[in-house]
């Protein structure tokens, strides 16, 4: 992989889109279609738009891996090409998008829960991207320029309140915002701490066992440990730990994907097989790029990955 | 910059199957031995944060602590050295050793640094490693593989067969103590015959002028002891200022390293009048740590101890153990990575960076909680700002 050449896909797509993988912010709000959802409130379901890029990052991941192990010559011509292809208006990787139903039914899902535990929200309709491959690639400028425009978005949608979806945007706002923006005081809550707040009483699913998976920014990074444990439980979900957990749980991969994809999978292998040696047929993960790797992994072995959402509401 | 030849470095270690299996190994038992530790001595997070806090409070004082251990050497009789760079430390090795001909080494990886061994070898010395790890690897290569476990990529059944080349004599592949034995006795003649000794420190008492040096093997003991003269070569960060201090950080890189109680712990203060060596040489090594004290990025990672843990449980260290980082650098894994942008090539480390996860299971291993993630992401930073990032390597 060639930095320079990654550097420059991911300027090009930031100002087409906003997004490092040319996704629309028309379409990240398409989750919330339908459902009434007001654009103008105290509290704002900010989704951050990691599930809405699952399907493009599952298609994307996927070719980087073929084309990596062709060799990395490949790899970097792919990207030149990718890289031209963009520039000249054609978006080769959206040419590779599978429906993203899923997702959207999933927000939806967390949406609903919210919104029967009593709790009124609103939601941006163009919703911008969190930024969080930006500061993880270390592209710091574009990273402040889409932390701006967020929170532009929440304020100027009247939020006092961010509720988040996934562990990353959940980070972003407590942690990183901060160090761009001084006069950033929005209380940020992610959706299971509210859930728990309001007394939420899940789907029952008498005598399910599934194992959990603690994402690394969900557990580690946000400390939010207990949460889905107790939302399992008051599901009557029968809970298997892995070897490592909680603090020390294993990472899915993900993170390194887009620049060494062979060594992301194996990852991202390896922590399937933990996960699975619990015994039981179900893992259950409450992060977007959790998901796609380990769903990735777990093709052929007869136990099924799923969002915490997707349990629960 | 392309980051292809590290691609291709990292694929090519994952796939190596026995590097796998003795990765798992060593990485299951680490976390055995860990958690019974931490059963057994609830209050060592505490004394790591109390080490965390007196080795934070050294990074504003670094040159001061330094002079202050230097006047403390010459006190007790011995001679003390600042070096600036790595070529500055060789140097000053040249001169100590003079026309000495053998010396033996206990494993240092501040030594490993400065690449003492290679340049002592291009200089005609006779240079042995007396750790039995360390020993292996330097006929065996490519490189320590980790700050405990240098050979962990090592299997016995190539470990016999370098040792029917090197010493000449049938060797039984599945006997280990035998191997273990047929080494140590080949090194015991070497200790005999050695002009000079040389060891780290992992960590120096600046009240006292006195290194704790810590090991398993009884190797480093007879390689400061029975030679004439011993150089210890230490970095400016392993400096603390008191004994009772040093003892605190000895008892967490212990407890961290995975073990209770440490086999042995070598206290040197100074030149010894009738038996051991007469002359104590001790050269303090800045190559980058006075700067990066300074670095707001990078001054956290000198509070490392280098115990190791944060290698053991990083995800991205158990597919391919020390081969992150890159063969050319001596240091491994995260933290690696981070040593080698402070005192090596900031080309090859900032390539490196881009290999971590971010998860942030080092910061939770390391006694000093150092947040590798954010000192690494930070360096991926520096790199994507850099104009030249395009013509770069």
């Amino acid at each position: 992989m060639d930095l320079g050449t990654l550097r420059e896909l991911m300027e090009i797509n930031a100002s087409r889109t906003r997004n490092p993988l040319g996704v629309s912010e028309e379409s990240c709000g398409e989750w919330a279609k339908g459902l009434g959802i007001p654009e103008r409130g105290d509290s704002v379901l900010y989704t951050g738009c990691l599930y809405q890029m699952v399907p493009r990052i599952r298609a994307l991941s996927g070719l980087l891996k073929r084309l990596e192990s062709l060799g990395p010559s490949f790899l970097g011509a792919a990207m030149k090409m990718d890289k031209l292809m963009l520039s000249l208006g054609l978006d080769a990787a959206g040419l590779l998008r599978p429906p993203g139903g899923r997702y959207l039914s999933l927000l939806r899902r967390i949406a609903l829960a919210l919104r029967t535990s009593g709790i009124d929200f609103a939601y941006i309709r163009r919703e911008p991207y969190n930024g969080v491959l930006y500061h993880d690639l270390g592209m710091d400028s574009l990273f402040e320029a889409q932390v701006k425009r967020v929170v532009e978005r929440l304020y100027g949608a009247g939020a006092r309140r961010v509720i988040t979806v996934d562990p990353h945007t959940t980070y972003m706002l407590r942690y990183l915002v901060g160090e761009h923006i001084e006069s950033f005081d929005l209380e940020v809550v992610h959706y299971t701490e509210l859930l728990l707040e309001r007394g939420y009483e899940p789907r029952p699913q008498g005598g399910m066992e599934a194992t959990l998976h603690d994402p690394c920014y969900f557990a580690r990074w946000n400390g939010l440990i207990e949460q889905p444990r107790e939302l399992l439980e008051r599901a009557g979900i029968h809970l298997k730990e892995p070897e490592f957990s909680r603090e020390f749980t294993g990472c899915c991969g993900g993170p390194i994907e887009s620049i060494f994809p062979r060594l992301s999978s194996e990852i991202a292998k390896k922590r399937f097989e933990e996960l699975k040696s619990t015994g039981s047929g179900c893992v259950i993960v409450s992060c977007p790029i959790c998901l796609v790797n380990l769903e990735r992994e777990s093709k052929g072995t007869g136990v099924r990955v799923l969002d915490l959402a997707e349990v629960l509401l | 910059m392309n980051l292809a030849d590290v691609s291709r470095l990292l694929v090519k270690a994952s796939s190596d199957k026995f590097l796998r299996l003795s990765l798992d190994r060593a990485i299951l038992s680490y976390w055995e031995l860990r958690k019974s530790v931490f059963a057994k001595y609830p209050r060592l997070r505490e004394l790591a944060d109390e080490v965390r806090r007196v080795k934070v409070s050294c990074l504003d004082r670094i040159e001061d602590l330094t002079k202050a251990a230097m006047e403390s050497v010459e006190r007790n009789g011995g001679f003390a050295y600042a070096a600036g760079t790595a070529e500055e430390a060789r140097r000053i090795v040249d001169e100590i050793v003079g026309d000495g001909r053998v010396l033996v080494k206990g494993k240092s990886i501040v030594s490993e640094e400065v690449r003492l061994r290679e340049h002592l070898a291009e200089g005609g010395k006779e240079v042995y490693e007396t750790d039995l790890g360390e020993f292996l690897v330097q006929f065996m290569g490519p490189k320590s593989m980790h700050f405990i476990t240098v050979s962990i990529h090592l299997n016995r059944e190539r470990i016999a067969e370098f040792l029917r080349g090197f010493l000449g004599v049938d060797v039984d592949g599945d006997d280990v103590e035998g191997m273990v034995s047929l080494v140590r006795g080949f090194l015991r003649r070497k200790y005999f015959e050695a002009d000079v000794g040389i060891s780290g420190a992992n960590v120096f008492a600046a009240d006292e002028g006195c290194a704790f040096i810590m090991e398993n093997e009884s190797n480093v003991r007879l390689s400061i002891s029975l030679p004439r003269k011993h150089i210890i070569l230490v970095g400016m960060d392993k400096v603390v200022p008191t004994m009772g201090d040093a003892w605190r950080v000895v008892e967490v890189i212990t407890r961290y390293s995975g073990y209770k109680v440490s086999s042995y712990v070598n206290l040197v203060r100074g030149p010894q009048r009738d038996m051991g060596p007469g002359e104590l040489h001790v050269i303090f090594l800045d190559n980058g740590r006075i700067e990066s004290s300074r670095d707001p990025l990078l001054r956290e990672a000198l509070l490392c101890l280098r115990c190791g843990a944060c290698q053991y449980l990083c995800p991205v260290f158990w597919m391919v153990a020390g081969y992150w980082g890159g063969l050319k650098s001596v240091y491994s894994g995260g933290i690696g990575v981070i040593w080698e942008y402070i005192t090596g090539s900031k080309e090859e480390a900032g390539k490196h960076s881009f290999a971590c996860l971010l998860c942030g299971r080092c910061k939770e291993a390391c006694p000093m909680r150092i947040d590798q993630a954010r000192i690494l992401r930070g360096i991926r930073s520096r790199v994507m700002r850099s104009e030249e990032l395009e013509q770069m390597g």
